[in-house]
């Protein structure tokens, strides 16, 4: 549930972008500093190893402008993907909003994606929420990379149910970032006006 | 919903605000921020003789994420959380007191402020702020209703094309 902060009349959602080690989760945030005008977004914070490799977290805040008198802000997360860092990815989902889970396309990393939905799923789960009750959009990234699986059979690993919203995207030149951001920042805002 | 949600607002907003101004008086510190655990500044209040203070976003998510990794350490250690912290720089100190479960009272001082003061000081604002924070759960929940749900399309529109 989002912060609603009625004095200073704001509307506060966090937006965690999950997925396997080096699937561009990072890259996705950085386009979206690159091309969001500077008045709409705070610092970017990357708590990254040297080699740029998230360590714990990127957050960026960003600001939508007034709905209904409401300022509306985002503040979008991303986590480490490397496996063995569970511990702080699943500090970085309490209090979340909504979830980009960004895939990756290179066919030596199919097991991975799946791998990581699995540890969503139970990093969810461990804080009591079913993954249905969270708005989430996949996003297959890396389109471009040679070899790169068809959409249809990562999805097959991912979501066999055919339930979430899918975006193809090259996240290192932007494209399908903003339309993913739309697409979740929009099912975050409907479950808000729904009061759940 | 993972953590628990605030929804500080009117009266119960102004309480909290005027507590904040009294520590602030009472101890001398620069800023003193309320942020809730997910890193959202819930208020803050700066002294009027500080210099402006670093983006406060990012103070309040560290902060957040701060506490988060300590109280996993914590509950490593048999412990439910560690209720503060004290960050001392050479030239400043971040003092991080937990008020409740759903919110961190974080105070930035330089060395002038003795710290056992502020200490005695927070902690008394600590007992006012949770008591406010407490009523604020009882609150019914807020309704935004379909109206919010057409101006939020058309503002993602606007803004993501």
């Amino acid at each position: 549930m989002s912060t609603i902060n009625f004095a200073a009349r704001e509307i506060n959602c966090k937006i965690v972008y999950y997925g396997p080690g080096m699937s561009g989760k990072t890259t996705n945030l950085k386009h979206v500093f690159s091309k969001v005008p500077a008045q709409l977004r705070g610092e970017m914070v990357s708590l990254a190893t040297e080699d740029e490799r998230t360590l714990f977290f990127d957050f960026l805040p960003l600001d939508l402008g007034s709905v209904q008198g409401f300022k509306t802000r985002f503040h979008l997360y991303t986590v480490p993907g490397q496996v063995f860092y569970n511990a702080s990815r699943k500090l970085i989902l309490r209090g979340v909003d909504g979830i980009v889970f960004v895939a990756d396309s290179a066919p030596n990393r199919l097991r991975a994606n799946a791998e990581s939905m699995r540890n969503l799923r139970e990093n969810l789960a461990e804080h009591g929420i079913d993954v249905r009750e969270v708005p989430i959009v996949l996003q297959v990234n890396k389109r471009d990379v040679e070899g790169a699986l068809p959409t249809e059979m990562i999805r097959a690993v991912i979501d066999p149910k055919k339930e979430l919203t899918l975006f193809e995207a090259t996240a290192h030149n932007g494209g399908g970032v903003f339309e993913t951001l739309k697409s979740v920042s929009r099912l975050v805002l409907d479950r808000l006006a729904q009061n759940k | 919903m993972i953590e628990p949600s605030l929804a500080l607002y009117g009266d119960a907003f102004e309480r909290v605000d005027r507590h904040l101004e009294e520590l602030l008086a009472a101890t001398g510190v620069r800023y003193c921020l309320l942020v809730d655990r997910k890193g959202f500044v819930l208020s803050h209040k700066e002294a009027l003789w500080a210099p402006r203070p670093p983006a406060l976003d990012s103070v309040a998510t560290l902060v957040a994420s701060n506490a988060a990794a300590t109280a996993a350490l914590a509950n490593m250690l048999g412990e439910r959380t560690f209720s503060e912290q004290t960050h001392q720089g050479e030239n400043g100190t971040l003092y991080v007191e937990s008020v409740g479960d759903s919110a961190l009272l974080t105070l930035i001082f330089d060395g002038s402020v003795p710290l056992g003061r502020v200490k005695v000081q927070t902690k008394k604002a600590i007992a006012g702020l949770a008591a406010i924070l407490k009523e604020l759960q009882d609150a019914p929940p807020v309704q935004l209703g379909e109206d919010f749900s057409h101006g939020a399309t058309a503002l993602l529109d606007d803004l993501f094309g």
